[in-house]
């Protein structure tokens, strides 16, 4: 293979921040249907596992009167933009972006911690979102190693 | 990704397209859900339940362990949601206490914490963590402070200084002030009572008080000690006949298995 050849190639990592738009945007959905959930007070299925009632109408839903899948929404939509923004070629904001995956990636311990340890339930789409908001930073993480070698 | 940035003007579209989907597919969900639950149609059914009490199955559990009194294994389950606030809730206070006297271990008496989010009952919810706060240093205390915010109700309510007077009650029945006070602004006594909020909305509790024994809702009228006795005694009797006929049951398999264990022994 030539040097020529290999510069065209597209480095395999050159979609990472499509993908975490697309991961932002399924954590937004989840969020966004937990906050409509919270206001209409209605019982969120819970077919996997027990307790999201527990967890979802503890006082630990809601931080300074604001529903926390509110926030986490508002967290998500913040992500997909950064990330669709960097998918098209703004590198800026994919280094905003790897900054908001780690702070979320820390609210998203506190929140299991809770789950685990204080509440003692835990809440299959708080999971969900846990799994989305960890893979947003292993996506910036994986892009960054990617870049150092 | 790509060294040259490209405009930004189609990922912005991108973004506020999907701000519009988001923010409108939510507001459609909120409204398609709102008209078949929360808590309106909670109280339509609780007027329902009212007519035809049937016992709740699915509910979440509450506040663990719940504020209980009797024995965990009772076969009759009284279960009381009250507000602090609430002049019923006072007014019946005493009927709670002889059904406790008079049934003792026969029966498992659960108090909830169910605090009305009405501007008349402002300080409701803070009178439920006062006394969860007091269970927290014991779970005796819960019910000598319960006691006392029902007993004293109109001295605290229109009272400017009722933090002052429940510190004066904890004072009285012996507790720890100054953890009272931490207790009340500390995360375990609110959790508890939103448990027990949460408990309530689930079996679509939507006025105080509200009974339930067996899990069947008590209507208000019958909540006073001859119509909660005559209700419990009934519970009881049925559990007892129940118990009866599962040891009949059991004892005929038993005597059927030993029938045919001799059969089989005097064929060989």
């Amino acid at each position: 293979m030539s040097g020529a050849e290999a510069v065209a190639q597209p480095s395999p990592f050159a979609k990472l921040p499509a993908a975490a738009a697309i991961v932002a945007l399924a954590g937004l959905v989840d969020a966004a249907y937990l906050t409509v959930k919270h206001y209409t007070e209605e019982p969120v299925p819970c077919s996997l596992i027990e307790g999201c009632e527990m967890v979802l109408t503890s006082s630990y839903a809601e931080f300074a009167g604001v529903p926390v899948a509110a926030l986490g929404a508002a967290a998500y939509f913040a992500a997909f933009s950064l990330a669709l923004l960097a998918a098209f070629g703004n590198r800026v904001m994919w280094t905003l972006f790897g900054a908001q995956a780690v702070i979320m990636a820390v609210v998203t311990v506190w929140l299991l911690y809770l789950q685990a340890a204080v509440i003692g339930a835990f809440c299959q789409f708080c999971l969900i979102s846990a799994v989305t908001s960890f893979t947003l930073l292993i996506l910036y993480l994986v892009s960054r190693l990617a870049r150092l070698k | 990704m790509k060294n040259e940035p490209k405009s930004n003007s189609v990922p912005l579209a991108i973004i506020v397209a999907v701000l519009i989907v988001v923010v409108l597919g939510a507001y459609w969900f909120y409204n398609s859900s709102k008209p078949t639950s929360g808590r309106a149609n909670r109280a339509a059914n609780a007027s329902n339940s009212a007519k035809t009490p049937q016992p709740v199955t699915t509910a979440p559990l509450g506040a663990q362990p719940p504020n209980m009194l009797g024995s965990p294994n009772a076969a009759v389950t009284v279960e009381e949601f009250a507000d602090f606030q609430c002049a019923a809730c006072a007014s019946i206070h005493q009927t709670m206490k002889e059904v406790q006297s008079t049934y003792g271990p026969r029966i498992r008496f659960i108090f909830r914490n169910y605090p009305l989010s009405i501007p008349a009952h402002s300080k409701a919810y803070d009178a439920a963590v006062a006394v969860e706060a007091a269970g927290l240093q014991d779970r005796n205390k819960f019910w000598a402070m319960q006691d006392q915010l029902f007993t004293n109700q109109l001295n605290w309510t229109e009272n400017p200084n009722y933090r002052q007077i429940w510190a004066d009650y904890a004072q009285k029945i012996g507790l720890d002030v100054e953890r009272f006070q931490s207790d009340i602004a500390g995360r375990s006594a609110k959790e508890r009572v939103d448990l027990d909020l949460h408990r309530g909305r689930g079996l679509a509790v939507d006025s105080t008080p509200t009974v339930f024994v067996n899990g069947r809702p008590v209507p208000f009228k019958e909540i006073n000690t001859a119509s909660m006795r005559r209700i419990i005694d009934a519970e009881i009797q049925n559990s007892s006949a129940r118990s009866q006929s599962s040891t009949v049951a059991a004892n005929s398999s038993a005597n059927t298995s030993a029938t045919a264990a001799n059969a089989s022994g005097n064929n060989k």
